[in-house]
């Protein structure tokens, strides 16, 4: 609160970055114990990858693979249970005790049969069926080869977090204070010295000690000497306060945009924006945004998500890619009420308290459904680059008046083909006699902005 | 005296100077009943008082969900016959039987055209082909860089599954990997995409059977 007011962020700027060139110990040191990190787990990688056991029969192993992937991935996992059984092993469990590939290939018919092992598996996993697949014994066999003989992926070497952690900026500040704080001290005693000085040499000339005065005395009568140059420090120094508060006085309210560092709350649950939105070719899922904000093109709140949303995949997935992830996993089904070991909700739900990051105030309407499905905006127009940048959501735009109406002054309409501005467009190319004849000066630069169709109207959005 | 004062307003520099703004705080709100107005709004934090009332209404506000879920039996209301069916309740129970039911007996109340596809292929880019791929071979970027369990593809497996039991998928869920759709797609918009698996499913045509618009079933 206090810098927004005094400290607007681009007298920052104005700093040198480690004006003393003191030495930050701390940012060396994380750096370096990252470095070191990195290339432990680097060579830890390499020595595993050189021990992974390689299948003996490549090409059977390949075939199972993809048989696999498309038939059975679906439902079942290697190692873990999933909708159905982990099929490790799978074969040798079932050798002398019944036709594994009459099971697999239609196991309600096999089930019938009475199987013993057949009906233990049934139980543990109904009521979901198995739906029948059409495979030969052979490509079974495959199936299980690959099975049995794949080996988890070695982890993945952790990723350096992107961007180093900044507190430089504080730093400057803890800097430049003790350097003040020196040179009062270096100053005062200075002043102290100085005084004795002039007291000893009134004595030695026998003038007496000079007469008892405070600090604060001899400071009014050393400015009353220099007047004209007290005079223009002062205005100086009034002036820079008043064009002080009145930039600070712009950016009250304002919590985004260039002005101001971007508000951006901390969540109760950590969620990555680029892991889930980013580019599938960065690595990242590319899941839509509205995908989660489904109402952004139906109703004039975007939406945060209920946590069924972030269930549909996170019944499947709850390990993330680092251990913090798995954290932050474990926190939805904890608010879900979902229990990973057993596969069920437990029915015990809690609601998460998301911060509302934007928060507009109500004397202006904005809808999302105006601007996402009939103005055919990208997410990014407005909320910058948060699939690509931001893992945590901050307000990119200023949302303030001004800019709202800068975009409806320049913003082109996308007209053609919309079905909502078909009527204004029949009556804009429409016939004169119609009394429509005024209307072409709207056509005249060739293009029609949100303004002309009435964007600037003030009850548009205050009413 | 006055070395105390410089202290003093060092130290009062120093403290304005270190903080360095919470970054869970907006900052200075400007005129705060704005922002918390006494008419409800969606996601506002009520539990910040701007009127001071009490300790007690703020501990209440704050555990006030506003996101809730209509009143169980509720049917939404459409003066529009042909939007209203919609919002029937849906018959089939979320069991292998019911599957198994919708499957047999559920058809597509709206007629299979064009326009629907298309406007199912805009829906399925935004909710469906993250896992499913662009084409439904189940490639999608999740599954790729996800490590997600991949659906079956609809060239594949999923090759012959009827439009009642996408349908019914699409609004329970299956197994595991697919969760349920019914809170973020409307009946309408789920049809439609229904549609568009089926056109996927014949190869990227459209399919002859859906065209001879099948008379709606149990909706």
């Amino acid at each position: 609160m206090l810098p927004r007011l005094f400290l607007p962020p681009d007298f920052r700027d104005l700093l040198p970055s480690n004006p003393l060139g003191m030495p930050l110990p701390a940012c060396l040191s994380r750096r370096s114990i990252r470095s070191i990190r990195t290339a432990f787990a680097l060579i830890l990688s390499l020595s595993l990858s050189a021990a992974q056991a390689q299948p003996a029969d490549a090409a059977l192993y390949a075939s199972g693979e993809k048989l696999f992937k498309g038939n059975c991935a679906s439902c079942h996992k290697v190692d873990s249970k999933m909708t159905g059984p982990a099929l490790r092993g799978a074969k040798v469990k079932w050798e002398g005790k019944g036709d594994l590939y009459a099971w697999v290939k239609n196991s309600q018919a096999y089930l019938k049969t009475g199987n013993e092992l057949a009906v233990k598996i049934w139980d543990e996993y109904k009521p979901t069926i198995m739906t029948p697949v059409a495979l030969t014994n052979e490509e079974i066999d495959a199936i299980f080869y690959y099975v049995d003989n794949w080996a988890p992926p070695v982890a993945d070497t952790p990723k350096p977090p992107t961007g180093e952690p900044t507190d430089q900026g504080s730093n400057n500040w803890l800097w430049l204070l003790v350097l003040a704080l020196l040179f009062l001290i270096v100053g005062l005693s200075l002043s102290g010295v100085k005084r004795s000085l002039a007291n000893a040499v009134s004595e030695a000339e026998g003038k007496g000690t000079l007469p008892e005065t405070s600090r604060m005395q001899r400071f009014r009568a050393w400015a009353w000497e220099h007047k004209v140059f007290m005079s223009f420090v002062g205005l100086f120094i009034t002036v820079w306060v008043i064009l002080k508060l009145w930039d600070a006085a712009w950016v009250i309210g304002v919590y985004g945009g260039d002005e101001v560092p971007h508000y951006k709350p901390e969540q109760p649950i950590l969620f990555n924006h680029t892991l889930h939105a980013g580019k599938a070719n960065k690595g990242n899922l590319a899941i839509n945004c509205q995908y989660c904000h489904s109402s952004a093109e139906k109703s004039k709140h975007a939406g945060i998500p209920s946590v069924n949303v972030c269930m549909n995949c996170h019944k499947a997935v709850s390990t993330g890619r680092t251990e913090a992830g798995t954290k932050e996993i474990k926190k939805i089904h904890q608010h879900a009420g979902w229990d990973p070991e057993k596969g069920a909700f437990t029915g015990q739900e809690e609601p998460v308290r998301w911060v509302k990051v934007h928060n507009l105030p109500d004397h202006a309407y904005f809808s999302h459904a105006t601007h996402v499905s009939v103005g055919k905006l990208e997410c990014q127009e407005c909320h910058g680059p948060i699939d690509e940048q931001m893992d945590v959501a901050e307000q990119w735009a200023p949302l303030t008046m001004k800019w709202c109406i800068t975009c409806h002054n320049e913003r082109e309409v996308k007209m053609a083909g919309n079905g909502y501005y078909d009527e204004v467009m029949a009556r804009l190319n429409g016939d004169t006699i119609l009394g429509h004849g005024e209307l072409k000066k709207y056509l005249e630069d060739g293009k029609i902005t949100v303004k002309e169709l009435g964007g600037w109207e003030c009850a548009k959005c205050h009413y | 005296m006055s070395t105390r004062n410089a202290i003093t307003a060092s130290l009062a520099l120093a403290l304005m100077a270190s903080c360095d703004g919470d970054p869970n705080s907006p900052g200075v709100e400007y005129m705060p009943d704005m922002y918390r107005s006494p008419a409800v709004e969606a996601y506002v934090d009520y539990g910040q008082d701007p009127y001071f009332r009490s300790e007690e209404f703020v501990r209440k506000q704050r555990n006030r969900p506003s996101a809730r879920k209509p009143v169980e039996g509720t049917i939404a209301f459409s003066a529009d016959p042909a939007k209203a069916q919609f919002n029937m309740p849906y018959p089939f129970p979320n069991t292998p039987e019911g599957y198994e039911a919708a499957g047999a007996q559920l058809k597509s109340p709206i007629v299979m055209t064009e326009a629907t596809v298309d406007k199912g292929k805009a829906i399925y880019a935004k909710f469906c082909q993250h896992c499913h791929g662009d084409k439904g071979a189940g490639d999608g970027p999740v599954v790729n860089n996800g490590k997600y369990p991949p659906p079956g593809s609809y060239s594949g497996p999923l090759k012959d599954l009827p439009e009642g039991k996408i349908f019914h998928s699409l609004t329970y869920g299956r197994n595991v990997g697919m969760g349920p759709h019914a809170s973020l797609l409307s009946k309408e918009e789920r049809w439609m995409v229904t549609h568009y698996v089926q056109y996927l499913q014949n190869g990227e045509k459209m399919t002859r059977d859906a065209m001879a618009a099948a008379p709606p079933v149990n909706q």
